[in-house]
C-alpha cells in the first residue's frame, strides 16, 4: 500500500534522507524511530509531495506520488505532531470542512459519529476550536482520517505532549484501524508505543534506515538497547 | 464547484465571524450614509438655487423692453448646468468646473460659480463623499480583511492539513477569492442599494438611471474583484501575514494615492494647459486679424462688404434688401465663434493627450480605469462638463443668429434705432439641456473597461499559477 523505494533527498548537497526503502502494507503499522533530523518528517513530506525526491520514489496504491499528487492525496490521512485547524470554526465545521476538501459528503449525524469515534467528548463538538487542547485537536484529525476513509495513515510525532491516558486512546484507535486494512506509517520517539502499538519498527540514523524489524522478534529491554546501540 | 462553494463559505464564515470585517464594514457604511447625506444637503441646496436662477433668467429675458436685438445680445442670458442625482454617489470635477455660464455677444464665456471658490483653504482637506468610501476606503477593507488569508494558513499549520486533502490547488484559489469577494459584495449591495433607495427618492427623481446605477456597481465589483486578486497574490506569495500586510499596503498607497498624483503632475509637465491669460490673449489676437461686427472699416468688413454687393448685383450697401450692419454682426458672430471654437478645440487635444497618459498610466494602476468609470457613469467627468459647454454654445450661437437676424430682416442699413418687438424675446426658447446617453458614454470609455478586465484576468490568472506551486 505504501512503499519508499530508494528515498533519497539531498539539500545543498547535504543528504537528509539516502536510499530509503520499505513497505507498509494494509494492517501494518510501521513505525520509524530516530533522532531528531534523522529523516523521519522528510520521509513523511515525502509521501504529502510536500517536497520531491532527489532520487528515489513515494509509492500510494499504484500511484507514484510525484507524478499524481492529488490522487496519492485521496488515498490518505495526514497527522501533523501539532494538529492545527481553524480556530474561529468548530469542531463538527472543522471536520465538516475538511471531509469536503476530501470529495466526501457526509451529514453532520455521520460526521457527529466519527468525532464520537475518534473519542472526543460530545459537549466539544459544537465548540469553537480555539478552546481545544491539543489531545482534542489530534481527536478531530483521527475523525477526519475516518470520515475520508483513508487508506493510508501518515502519522509524524501525533503523540508527542499528549497525556497517557489520550497518548493510551489513540493508540487503540490505530490499532482498529489497521484491524481495518489500513496502512499506518508513524514517526515516534516513544519506543513503548511503537513496540505495543506497531507491527514494524524502523530506525533511522542520519537519514538512513540502518534497522527495519518486526515487533514481535523483539522485547521492549532488547528494542532499547538496539535503538541506543544504533545512536552512540 | 461544490468543493469551491464550499471552500468559499468557510472562509466567508470565518471572515464574518472575525470582527475585523464586522467593524471595518460598519464604519464604511456609516461614511458612506454620512457622506451621502451631507451630498444631498449641497444637492439639494445647489437645485433649489439652480431652479430658481434660472426662472428669474428667463423672466429678466423675456421681460425686456423693447430694444435693439443687438442690445438684448449683450444683455445676456444664462446656461445652468443641471445637476444629477448619480453625482451624489461620485462627485468627480464639479467641484472644480462651475454651474453657470454666461451666454453673451461677441465672447465664449468659461464656466463660472465654481464650489472649490466659495469655500475656504481647508476644503483643502477634502470632502467626505461617497466616492472616496468607495474608492480608496474599500480597497483598503479588502486589505484588512484578506491580507493573510493564506499565510494565516501557512503560519498556523493549517496549511499542511489542507494540502494532505487532495484538492486542486485551482479550486482552492477560486474558492479562496470567492471567501474574500463575497463579503465585499455583500457590502457593496447594500451600499448600492441604500443609494438606490435614497436617489430613488429624491424629489427630482427624473433623472435618475437605474441601469446606469447597475454599471456603476459592475465597475466597482470589478474594481474590488482586481483588488482581491492582488491582495490573494500576496498573501500566497510571501510566508510571512506582517509582510504580506505591509506589501499590500505599499501596493494601495501607490496604485490609489500616489499614481494619481504622479501622473497629474507629469500630465502637467507634458502637455501644460495655457494659462487663462495667455488663451485669452491668443484668442485677441486672432481676433484682430479677423472680422469685427461692431467695425465696418476693418478690411475683413470691407472684403465682405465687396462680395455681398458683387452677389446682389447692387451698388451699396443702402441697396441691399437687409440691414447689412445685422449681417455683418451675424457674421462677426460667427467668425469670432470659429475662433474660440478653434482654441478650445486646442483645449481639447491638449486635455485628450492628457487623458492618454492617465490610460497609459491605468497598466500601473487600476485605481484610475475605475476612477474614470466611476465618474462618467456619475456625468461628473470633464467629458461632460465639455458636453455641457458645447451645448452652451451651439444654443449660444443660435440664439445670436436669432438676434442678429431679425435686426438685418427688419431694418435698413444706418437704422440703429430699430427696436424689436419683446415677441422676440419669447421666441427664442430656452436653453434645455440633454446630457450624451449612457451609450455614448459607454463607448467613450470602453478603453477603461477594456484596461479593467484585461487587470482582472492577468492577476487571476498569477493567482492560479501561484496557487499550483504552494507549498507549505
Amino acid at each position: 500500500m505504501l512503499q519508499a523505494k530508494n528515498l533519497t533527498k539531498v539539500y545543498n548537497g547535504h543528504p537528509a534522507l539516502a536510499n530509503v526503502s520499505f513497505t507498509v502494507n494494509p494492517g501494518e503499522i510501521f513505525c520509524l524511530l530516530g533522532a531528531n533530523g534523522a529523516g523521519k518528517t522528510t520521509t513523511i513530506n515525502l509521501f504529502l509531495n510536500f517536497i520531491e525526491p532527489s532520487d528515489g520514489e513515494a509509492v500510494i496504491g499504484e500511484w507514484n506520488v510525484a507524478e499524481a499528487p492529488l490522487e496519492t492525496k485521496k488515498l490518505l490521512a495526514y497527522i501533523p505532531e501539532n494538529l492545527m485547524l481553524y480556530p474561529n470554526l468548530t469542531g463538527l465545521e472543522n471536520l465538516d470542512y475538511f471531509s469536503n476538501l476530501a470529495g466526501k459528503k457526509h451529514t453532520n449525524k455521520e460526521l457527529e459519529a466519527y468525532l464520537a469515534e475518534a473519542g472526543l467528548q460530545p459537549d466539544a463538538v459544537h465548540k469553537r476550536v480555539s478552546n481545544y487542547s491539543k489531545g482534542m485537536r489530534q481527536k478531530v484529525g483521527i475523525a477526519i482520517a475516518l470520515a475520508k476513509q483513508a487508506k493510508v495513515l501518515l502519522l509524524d510525532e501525533p503523540t508527542s505532549g499528549l497525556d497517557p491516558k489520550a497518548s493510551n486512546e489513540f493508540a487503540t484507535l490505530l490499532k482498529k484501524l489497521s484491524t481495518q486494512g489500513v496502512a499506518t506509517l508513524m514517526a515516534t520517539h516513544d519506543l513503548f508505543r511503537a513496540k505495543e502499538t506497531g507491527t514494524h519498527i524502523g530506525i533511522m540514523k542520519e537519514g538512513k534506515l540502518v534497522e527495519t524489524l518486526t515487533t514481535e522478534q523483539i522485547n521492549h529491554a532488547d528494542l532499547e538497547k538496539l535503538y541506543l546501540q544504533h545512536m552512540n | 464547484m461544490n468543493m469551491i462553494l464550499k471552500i468559499a463559505a468557510k472562509e466567508m464564515k470565518e471572515v464574518l465571524r472575525d470582527g475585523r470585517f464586522r467593524v471595518l464594514s460598519a464604519l464604511c457604511l456609516v461614511l458612506l450614509v454620512v457622506a451621502a447625506f451631507s451630498g444631498k444637503r449641497y444637492y439639494d441646496f445647489v437645485n433649489a438655487q439652480h431652479k430658481e436662477a434660472a426662472e428669474k433668467e428667463r423672466l429678466n429675458w423675456t421681460s425686456q423692453e423693447a430694444k435693439n436685438p443687438h442690445s438684448a445680445a449683450h444683455y445676456g442670458t444664462y446656461a445652468f448646468k443641471p445637476k444629477y442625482p448619480m453625482s451624489l454617489l461620485d462627485q468627480g470635477v464639479d467641484k472644480y468646473t462651475g454651474v453657470s455660464i454666461y451666454l453673451e455677444a461677441h465672447v465664449r464665456n468659461e464656466a463660472q460659480f465654481i464650489a472649490a471658490q466659495d469655500q475656504t483653504g481647508l476644503s483643502r482637506f477634502g470632502d467626505l463623499t461617497p466616492d472616496f468610501v468607495l474608492l480608496f476606503l474599500v480597497p483598503l477593507l479588502i486589505i484588512l480583511v484578506g491580507f493573510n488569508a493564506i499565510t494565516r494558513e501557512r503560519e498556523s499549520g493549517t496549511l499542511r492539513l489542507l494540502q494532505s486533502m487532495g484538492v486542486s490547488p485551482e479550486r482552492l484559489a477560486v474558492g479562496k477569492w470567492l471567501g474574500i469577494m463575497m463579503p465585499v459584495i455583500l457590502l457593496t449591495t447594500i451600499s448600492f442599494f441604500l443609494a438606490a433607495l435614497f436617489l430613488g427618492n429624491l424629489s427630482d427623481f427624473g433623472e435618475l438611471s437605474w441601469s446606469a446605477l447597475l454599471i456603476l456597481f459592475g465597475v466597482y465589483v470589478l474594481y474590488y474583484a482586481i483588488f482581491s486578486n492582488i491582495v490573494l497574490l500576496v498573501s500566497a506569495w510571501v510566508n510571512k501575514s506582517s509582510i504580506a500586510f505591509v506589501i499590500l499596503l505599499a501596493v494601495w498607497m501607490v496604485a490609489c494615492l500616489g499614481m494619481p498624483k504622479v501622473v497629474t503632475n507629469l500630465a502637467d509637465q507634458l502637455y501644460p494647459y495655457p494659462t487663462q491669460q495667455e488663451f485669452m490673449e491668443a484668442v485677441n489676437e486672432d481676433k484682430k486679424k479677423g472680422l469685427d461686427g461692431h467695425d465696418p472699416w476693418n478690411d475683413a468688413a470691407r472684403k465682405l462688404e465687396q462680395e455681398v454687393l458683387a452677389e446682389y448685383g447692387v451698388d451699396s450697401v443702402q441697396q441691399l434688401p437687409f440691414n447689412f450692419d445685422g449681417y455683418l454682426m451675424q457674421k462677426g458672430e460667427e467668425h469670432e465663434a470659429e475662433i474660440f471654437f478653434k482654441h478650445y478645440e486646442h483645449l481639447k487635444e491638449i486635455y485628450e493627450k492628457q487623458s492618454r497618459l492617465y490610460r497609459n498610466a491605468a497598466a500601473l494602476s487600476p485605481f484610475l480605469p475605475a476612477r474614470f468609470l466611476s465618474m462618467a457613469m456619475c456625468r461628473t467627468d470633464y467629458h461632460s462638463h465639455w458636453h455641457f459647454s458645447n451645448e452652451a454654445e451651439k444654443y449660444r450661437l443660435e440664439m445670436m443668429n436669432a438676434l442678429n437676424m431679425d435686426f438685418a430682416d427688419n431694418s435698413r442699413y444706418g437704422d440703429w434705432s430699430y427696436k424689436s418687438d419683446p415677441e422676440l424675446w419669447n421666441k427664442i426658447q430656452p436653453f434645455d439641456y440633454t446630457p450624451p446617453t449612457y451609450a455614448s458614454v459607454l463607448s467613450a470609455n470602453t478603453g477603461n473597461f477594456v484596461v479593467l478586465v484585461v487587470w482582472l484576468a492577468v492577476s487571476f490568472g498569477f493567482v492560479v499559477i501561484r496557487c499550483t506551486t504552494l507549498k507549505p
